[in-house]
């Protein structure tokens, strides 16, 4: 069984959530990885993740108050939770894992070829 | 920043607080709203369409109402199938996207026609005793009795009170022809109005009838004389766009009677604007009590058929003994009037036929085309609504087979999915509800974009077909919904029936090793399927050439007599009898060569009257017109026996001039005869029994002064100074103009003439209002529905047309997919592209000349029968067939040109690389 499940939207989720640390709500969430990732996000499909991470108990949420700009309606603000903090670290030890155990000439892609 | 929400769709708002819970609606509503304030600086459609986008994808990833999380197997069984269908409609865009086009062509063209036929056999569906109400209806006495005739004299309805009690109430409405009608107290009394929808009712009109009434009571308004009720648009005419109802009770207008003299009426009620769906049709209406100097003296006769006489019959009435009992009524009433105006009994008058008197349901007075006219309003042509219903039928039918078509026609590519399901132990029924379910998901789709189509397409549409039809109110009807649901399901299960049948009883071996190709697959049906759907376009084709044929040869038609360049003045009886003033007046205008007074204009001559040749018994029924002898000049008639009027002869306006036909019904020979025994000389005389006679003086060759529709009734042409008969047409009269082309060359001049007559008219009489028509036009107008129908049906033929081409399309994409290999070996062998097309299309082609030649013997036998209708009906040419044979064989080839060229043009090593 595997302990930790996170996928890579979802990954990229955390950690931009991580990056935004106080001011992660849904529109600064989905923006800030259309521009560090160059990829467009659907507010569905980011908005589904961060209710699964949330049900995972990945991150957890409370409202803020109601801002004008947003036509009265209120943000919800994203935080990392310590189970989520550890599912991250979970998942880039397994990459680094991984990487390290690639014997070099496998990525020398002149040898692939030829 | 703005804190306003009125760009957003509120549609979209309500949905989504429908279908999102609660906790989370707030925050996302606040995400797709900052989202939209910042791309609206980009362009508010762009920010609307995103904002419409991101709404969707909410909504599928956040509903609360999830069908599929369940642990219901046959719920998980439907959503596997969803998933199929759509992965199997994204995996094959093409066959996808030509299902669609194909039933949404074809379920919109039906739904119009759903909707047109719908609302033409739905009228006078407001009143509310509407079930209760029949109007009778006679013979038509004044021609062919065989036929009925929406008028009856004003005596039926006193028949009908005193000797059937079972009528609780009979209503007469008497039609009053022209009325000038004005508001303005001043001595020229200018600003007067034309009213032709203007009747007078009798004072239980409103009993019987449920108008709807904004002021004024609906029981008292006509017990008086000189009352009036007007519809609201009447009332903003006569008093200003910005009065309201109230103000207008008890105000009067002026009546310009018949001698000249003005009457006042006083408005009692106002009326909202009348249903479009209303067989009567008026703008005012007047009491019958206003009339009583005429009903006095002429209420007794059964001849003056200017009434449409209606009962409400009491509940519970057994409607055919009614009918019946009624006929025993015109022998028991009528003889006074034979023997008093005629000088016959009843038998000699109704010339053994019987004076039956009809009972017509107010439902289908306006769609059942018989009798063929109203005095009172529009008449629907069941005809048309029969062939628009069959054609609707047809090209549902023809987008249904184009989806099975496909369906099968892509079996082999799903054969190693059946086989897979079946091998892993799916069920036949299983596999059933897949492919049914499929196609009731393309229905599905294909009906709201249809619907969508419609709702776009509808205003041109009625503009089309002269048509107010609304898609609203039938989409706040939940009827309407359960009839859509019903029609998809159907539909569905229908196209998707036999795909299902047929994909679903492979056999699991065979189709994983890849047998399906080679054995029967469903070829035959299909092809059957493709020469049905093509006998059907060409036959449409076909029929659309002969429409056209027939319209073209009728406004072509010589009508007897140079028509064109002719204006003709209205209400000239309003300047009196004696016109001669107007008349030089007229004749000094350099723009006209001539001037000519009749009163009665073709097309519309429809009075007539009983007359008999001297020393002959015999009653004959002739048309009549009374004319100036310029008139029959200005008509350019030729005259075949004798001569026109001669103004220095002043016995000659108690001489007649006839026509051809006339001559032939009164006996009196032929063209070929006149030589030996002319008619030239002879004397008629009216039937009624004076002693007046009256001496033929020429006979014209056959002209049309009815419609290019009918045959040439029998005509005389009474000199207009004739004053020992009675016949004055409708008591209008005319003055017509022929133009001279040299004076009048482009419209500009028209113009500027119809200007100046208008001034000059006002100058002799403001009061009169200024009327004018071409005669050509009225021509053309007497088959305008005709040419309205012309053009629907080529827009509903090219619909068929072009859903086959996309079921052709679609099979020859397939086909050649199909035979990729065996066109690769063709062309190793050593064939041409040249030779390739040929064999790959020569498939299709001899398809569609099956279709042909089972469209031909069809079409020839409809468009005879539609034929039977004209009196004048174009010839049914071969040219006709092969044109339209060339045509679809023409669409058919450049259809599947694309796809055999391409197919020809494939390197065959690549086509035969893979095995």
């Amino acid at each position: 069984m595997k302990k930790f499940q996170l996928g890579e939207f979802e990954e990229v989720v955390m950690l931009t959530v991580g990056i935004l640390y106080e001011n992660a709500y849904g529109v600064s969430i989905k923006k800030e990885i259309e521009t560090r990732l160059s990829r467009k996000v659907s507010v569905g499909a980011l908005q589904s993740a961060l209710k699964r991470l949330e049900d995972k108990g990945y991150l957890r949420s409370h409202d803020s108050d109601a801002t004008p700009e947003r036509a009265g309606r209120p943000k919800r603000f994203f935080k990392i939770t310590a189970l989520g903090k550890e599912a991250m670290q979970h998942s880039k030890e397994t990459r680094n894992q991984l990487w390290d155990s690639i014997p070099d000439v496998a990525l020398d892609v002149k040898f692939i070829i030829a | 920043m703005s804190t306003k929400n009125n760009n957003r769709p509120s549609i979209i708002h309500w949905m989504l607080s429908k279908i999102i819970h609660k906790s989370q609606l707030e925050e996302f509503l606040g995400d797709l709203e900052e989202m939209y304030e910042e791309r609206a600086s980009n362009g508010r459609a762009h920010a609307n369409l995103m904002y419409l986008v991101d709404a969707c994808h909410l909504m599928l990833g956040f509903s609360s109402i999830r069908p599929f999380k369940t642990q219901n197997n046959t719920l998980i069984m439907f959503r596997s199938m969803f998933k199929m269908t759509w992965r199997n409609a994204l995996r094959q865009k093409q066959f996808t996207i030509l299902n669609v086009i194909g039933l949404t062509l074809g379920i919109s063209t039906c739904a119009i026609i759903g909707l047109y036929v719908h609302d033409e056999l739905t009228y006078d569906a407001f009143h509310s005793n509407g079930d209760r109400i029949y109007r009778v209806n006679q013979p038509n006495i004044w021609g062919d009795w065989s036929s009925l005739s929406s008028t009856t004299g004003p005596n039926v309805a006193v028949a009908l009170r005193e000797d059937a009690p079972e009528f609780e109430q009979v209503t007469r409405l008497l039609g009053l022809g022209a009325q000038t009608v004005t508001t303005s107290l001043n001595e020229t009394h200018s600003n007067a109005f034309k009213e032709t929808r203007f009747y007078a009712a009798e004072e239980n009109f409103f009993q019987v009838f449920s108008f709807d009434f904004l002021v004024g009571d609906p029981g008292t308004v006509f017990l008086e004389p000189m009352n009036m009720v007007v519809t609201l648009e009447t009332a903003k005419r006569y008093f200003g766009r910005d009065i309201h109802p109230e103000e207008v009770l008890e105000r009067t207008v002026e009546l310009k009677d018949y001698d000249g003299t003005w009457k006042t009426y006083t408005v009692k009620g106002v009326l909202a604007d009348l249903p479009t769906k209303s067989h009567l049709q008026f703008d005012v209406l007047v009491s019958l009590k206003s009339q009583s100097e005429m009903m006095e003296a002429h209420g007794w006769k059964w001849i003056w058929t200017a009434f449409s006489t209606y009962g409400l019959v009491k509940e519970g009435t057994n409607i055919d003994h009614l009918q019946e009992k009624l006929q025993a009524l015109p022998p028991k009433w009528a003889p006074p009037t034979t023997e008093r105006i005629f000088n016959q009994s009843f038998e000699e008058f109704t010339k053994g036929y019987p004076w039956k008197l009809d009972l017509q349901p107010l439902r289908e007075i306006y769609i059942s085309g018989s009798p063929s006219v109203h005095l009172f309003g529009p008449t629907g042509n069941p005809q048309f609504v029969k062939i628009f219903g069959s054609i609707g039928i047809l090209v549902l039918l023809l987008s249904a087979i184009n989806f099975m078509n496909l369906s099968t026609a892509r079996s082999a590519n799903r054969a190693k999915e059946v086989g897979i399901r079946k091998v892993l132990g799916s069920e036949r029924k299983a596999l059933l509800y897949q492919f049914v379910l499929e196609s009731v998901l393309f229905v599905f789709v294909s009906t709201l974009l249809a619907f969508t189509i419609v709702h776009l397409s509808l205003d041109e549409f009625n503009a089309l077909a002269d048509k107010n039809i609304s898609l609203l109110p039938h989409i706040s009807n939940p009827a309407f919904y359960g009839i859509v649901l019903v029609f998809i399901l159907l539909l569905g299960i229908i196209a998707g029936s036999y795909p299902a049948f047929y994909l679903s009883a492979f056999k699991p071996i065979e189709t994983l090793k890849g047998k399906l190709s080679t054995g029967f697959n469903g070829k035959g049906i299909r092809n059957g399927l493709v020469v049905f759907q093509f006998t059907i376009s060409i036959a449409l084709i076909i029929c659309t050439f002969f429409v056209q044929k027939q319209l073209a040869y009728t406004s072509a038609l010589d009508v007897g007599f140079a028509k064109n360049n002719i204006l003709q003045l209205h209400n000239i009886e309003q300047f009196g009898f004696n016109t001669e003033a107007l008349k030089t007046k007229l004749e000094s205008n350099p723009a006209f060569t001539k001037v000519g007074k009749s009163y009665g204009l073709p097309p519309n001559i429809w009075s007539g009257d009983r007359y008999k040749a001297k020393g002959d018994e015999n009653v004959v029924q002739l048309s009549n017109v009374r004319t100036e002898e310029d008139y029959l000049d200005l008509l350019d008639l030729a005259f075949i026996a004798g001569r026109n009027f001669d103004p220095s002869r002043p016995n000659d306006k108690y001489k007649v001039v006839i026509n051809e036909e006339a001559a032939k019904t009164l006996g009196w020979g032929n063209r070929s005869t006149f030589e030996v025994d002319s008619p030239v000389g002879k004397i008629l005389k009216l039937a009624s029994g004076d002693e007046d006679e009256f001496e033929v003086i020429g006979v014209v060759k056959d002209f049309n002064f009815t419609s290019v529709k009918r045959k040439i009734s029998p005509l005389v042409i009474i000199h207009h100074h004739n004053d020992k008969v009675w016949d004055y047409g409708g008591g209008l009269s005319f003055y017509s103009m022929r133009l001279n082309p040299e004076a009048i060359n482009n419209s500009q001049d028209l113009q500027f003439l119809l200007e100046n007559l208008e001034e000059e008219l006002a100058e002799l009489d403001a009061s009169i209002p200024f009327e004018y028509s071409f005669l050509d036009q009225e021509f053309e107008n007497t088959f305008r529905s005709e040419q309205r129908m012309g053009t629907v049906l080529n827009l509903f033929a090219f619909m068929a047309v072009v859903i086959a081409c996309l079921g052709l399309f679609g099979l020859a994409a397939f086909t050649a997919e199909q035979r990729t290999k065996e066109l690769g070996i063709r062309k190793v062998l050593g064939a041409t592209v040249s030779e390739i097309v040929w064999v790959f299309s020569s498939e299709f082609t001899k398809l569609i000349l099956i279709s042909i030649l089972l469209a031909s013997p069809l079409t020839y036998y409809l468009v005879d029968k539609w034929l039977e209708g004209f009196a004048y009906r174009t010839s049914i040419d071969l040219w006709v067939f092969g044109a339209a044979a060339f045509t679809a064989l023409t669409i058919a080839v450049v259809t599947i040109g694309y796809q055999s060229v391409s197919a020809a043009n494939k390197n065959p090593v690549l086509s035969l690389k893979d095995e």
